[in-house]
């Protein structure tokens, strides 16, 4: 009996120091993004004064500020990321679906080894192609305009997206593509009318990533656009800080950069849902 | 309605030949079951027919006509497969629409041809719902309607039934049979339980490694098996196999002896050389209790299944092997008694050291 006692109290030691180090550490990885929200409400000149406090009102001064504070309202950078991700979005879905079924379906020569030669530039660094890439675009005159971001998206270029896609095609099972064959159905119409229908659940993923990643892709706008008019969110907050030493703008760079989460959180949610529905849909395939 | 023939037709994948150049006619309206072991070929074949498998040589024929090159969506045939391959993401309607909507036929035609091949599997109230909503059984009925609504030349069937239970298996196969009736159609279906095959075809092919063993109607493969292994095929419980050797031959009068030292005589039309070996075969219905005087076979009962209409007993030989015997009604026999068993009526088969059949019941 003191047995038992003993080990149920060590049992429950053990769970409060777990509680305890898993709410310290998840404290630790959110405490920047709290700190980042709470500093929006806050003037500029209590931000680093008193880091920590909690704001003493919700003064939604520097969100109005910081919309307004450049030559281009937000308006104008919300619209750039927007088209930009939709594209992006857009071209991701068609091209590496469609290359996808190539992979996963059709039979071509040399199918394994463009595969394997696809997945290769997995592990290509965006870096290393960076300047070929920019001196392309660059005499093709498409330098400050946004098709650098968007065209390629068009030609499939994320072997990610295509993996993906490839395993998620796989798994369908070949009778249905038959049972498509014997029905009339081509390639094209067994891609458009089966395989998409039946892949939502991949292809919601895929939009997802892809929407986030170009939201949120700093180096790809820096480098190709330059003006303002062109600038994309995370462009746009980066011009709140002065690096050549001059007054930075922080409580605006706060207010826009918590404003900045909101699509990211509205996307994740919206599609989240077609995830779960797809695997659902997913489960009551045999 | 249509013909079908196969004309020396092989299979090859990468230089492996899984067919062996295959002849065969389907007439008109005929229901042909190609029935074997796994790996024999039927379900390939019945593929190369569709046009979902390359033909590697040889000519596929539909009404005389070769259709080798031509498309599977060309040949005028609809197919059933064994998980059914509904699309999971259309309602039944949809499924059954499918076909047609791709081949551009009108509408209101399409309503019609839907609605009637509801109205023949008696799934008019299921047209909304869609594949994972469906019981198998159900999903079975909706996949064989895809297949009516195209109104084909040839329905192929590759193993339908496998994946239901055995009740809904007997009661779909009653069904088949009776859409086969009822549409007049050719009808090609692959299956490895011969029981379907015995039930559904008008002819069965039997194959064996890409080859043909034997065409016939069922009870022509029943009653004269050309040889072993369509004999131990078809039919259930299985053949009894005994092996014997000749001892003496008289012009077509040969004697064999059985392992265990019961000798028989019969009459062989071209009875093998004395000393060859041979090997009896009998069904379990023919094998009947005798008196001890009379017995070809004696040995110990080890198991008898009583199954009510009849007993199914499993008796040792004492030279090693077991001989099934099937008796009508309820036998009164236990594990442990002996059994004397003679053969009713001469009712046995004898195969050769080629195992082919030299003497048919």
């Amino acid at each position: 009996m003191k047995a038992l006692n003993e080990s149920r109290a060590t049992k429950v030691r053990r769970q409060v120091l777990r509680h305890f180090v898993l709410g310290f550490a998840s404290i630790l990885m959110i405490y920047p993004l709290l700190w980042m929200v709470m500093s929006s409400f806050k003037p500029d000149e209590l931000i680093f004064s008193d880091p920590t406090a909690l704001p003493t009102s919700f003064d939604l001064t520097s969100y109005f500020q910081g919309w307004f504070t450049f030559r281009e309202s937000f308006t104008t950078f919300y619209m750039n990321s927007f088209i930009i991700a939709f594209f992006a979005v857009v071209g991701n879905l068609m091209a590496c679906s469609m290359t996808a079924y190539a992979f996963a379906r059709l039979e071509f020569r040399g199918r394994k080894i463009w595969f394997v030669l696809m997945l290769g530039t997995l592990m290509l660094p965006y870096h290393v192609t960076l300047v070929p890439q920019y001196v392309l675009f660059l005499k093709l005159g498409w330098v400050n305009t946004f098709l650098p971001l968007i065209v390629p998206k068009f030609l499939a270029v994320d072997a990610f997206f295509i993996f993906l896609m490839v395993q998620f095609f796989r798994g369908i099972p070949r009778e249905i593509d038959e049972a498509a064959i014997m029905d009339g159905c081509g390639p094209w119409r067994i891609y458009w009318k089966i395989m998409l229908p039946l892949s939502t659940p991949v292809m919601a993923t895929a939009a997802i990533f892809s929407f986030i990643w170009t939201y949120d892709d700093f180096l790809g706008p820096l480098i190709y656009l330059n003006d303002m008019s062109q600038y994309t969110v995370p462009l746009a907050l980066r011009a709140f800080v002065d690096s050549s030493g001059g007054e930075s703008l922080y409580g605006e760079l706060f207010a826009m950069s918590t404003l900045s989460l909101v699509p990211v959180f509205i996307v994740f949610l919206a599609f989240q849902r077609l995830i779960i529905r797809g695997v659902a849909l997913g489960a009551l395939k045999r | 309605m249509a013909e079908l023939e196969l004309q020396n037709v092989i299979k090859e994948f990468g230089g492996l030949r899984v067919i062996h150049g295959i002849d065969l006619k389907v007439e008109d309206g005929e229901f042909v079951v190609f029935v074997g072991p796994s790996g024999c070929g039927k379900s390939t074949l019945l593929r190369m027919i569709a046009g979902l498998e390359e033909i590697s040589g040889g000519d596929v024929l539909i009404d005389g006509a070769v259709v080798n090159e031509m498309p599977a969506a060309k040949r005028e045939l609809a197919m059933v497969f064994q998980s059914y391959a509904l699309y999971p993401h259309m309602s039944v309607r949809k499924n059954l629409a499918f076909g047609l909507e791709t081949m551009k036929v009108p509408k209101a035609e399409i309503e019609q041809k839907v609605q009637e091949a509801a109205d023949i599997l008696q799934i008019n109230e299921l047209l909304e719902r869609k594949p994972g909503q469906l019981s198998g059984g159900q999903r079975q009925r909706v996949a064989i309607g895809r297949a009516i609504v195209r109104e084909p030349q040839i329905f192929l069937f590759d193993e339908p039934l496998s994946n239901l239970d055995a009740e809904l298996r007997m009661q779909m196969r009653v069904e088949i049979n009776r859409l086969h009736r009822r549409l007049g159609a050719t009808m090609i279906f692959v299956t490895h339980d011969q029981v379907e095959a015995m039930t559904l075809a008008d002819k069965i092919v039997v194959l064996r490694k890409g080859l043909i063993e034997q065409v016939g109607t069922p009870l022509e493969l029943y009653n004269t098996p050309a040889n072993v292994f369509v004999a131990g095929f078809l039919g259930s419980p299985r053949m009894n196999f005994l092996p014997g050797t000749i001892t003496s031959v008289s012009g077509t009068t040969a004697t064999i002896e059985l392992e265990g030292g019961h000798s028989l005589t019969t009459e062989i039309p071209n009875p093998p050389a004395q000393g060859e070996v041979v090997t009896l075969g009998i069904r379990p219905e023919s094998l009947v209790p005798v008196p001890e005087a009379e017995a070809v076979l004696s040995g110990e009962v080890q198991i008898a299944e009583q199954l009510g209409g009849e007993t199914y007993v499993y008796v040792a030989l004492p030279h090693g092997g077991t001989v099934t015997v099937e008796i009508k009604g309820q036998a009164r026999v236990e594990a442990g008694d002996r059994l004397f068993l003679g053969f009713e009526g001469g009712k046995f088969h004898i195969f050769g050291a080629d195992e082919k059949v030299i003497r048919h019941a």
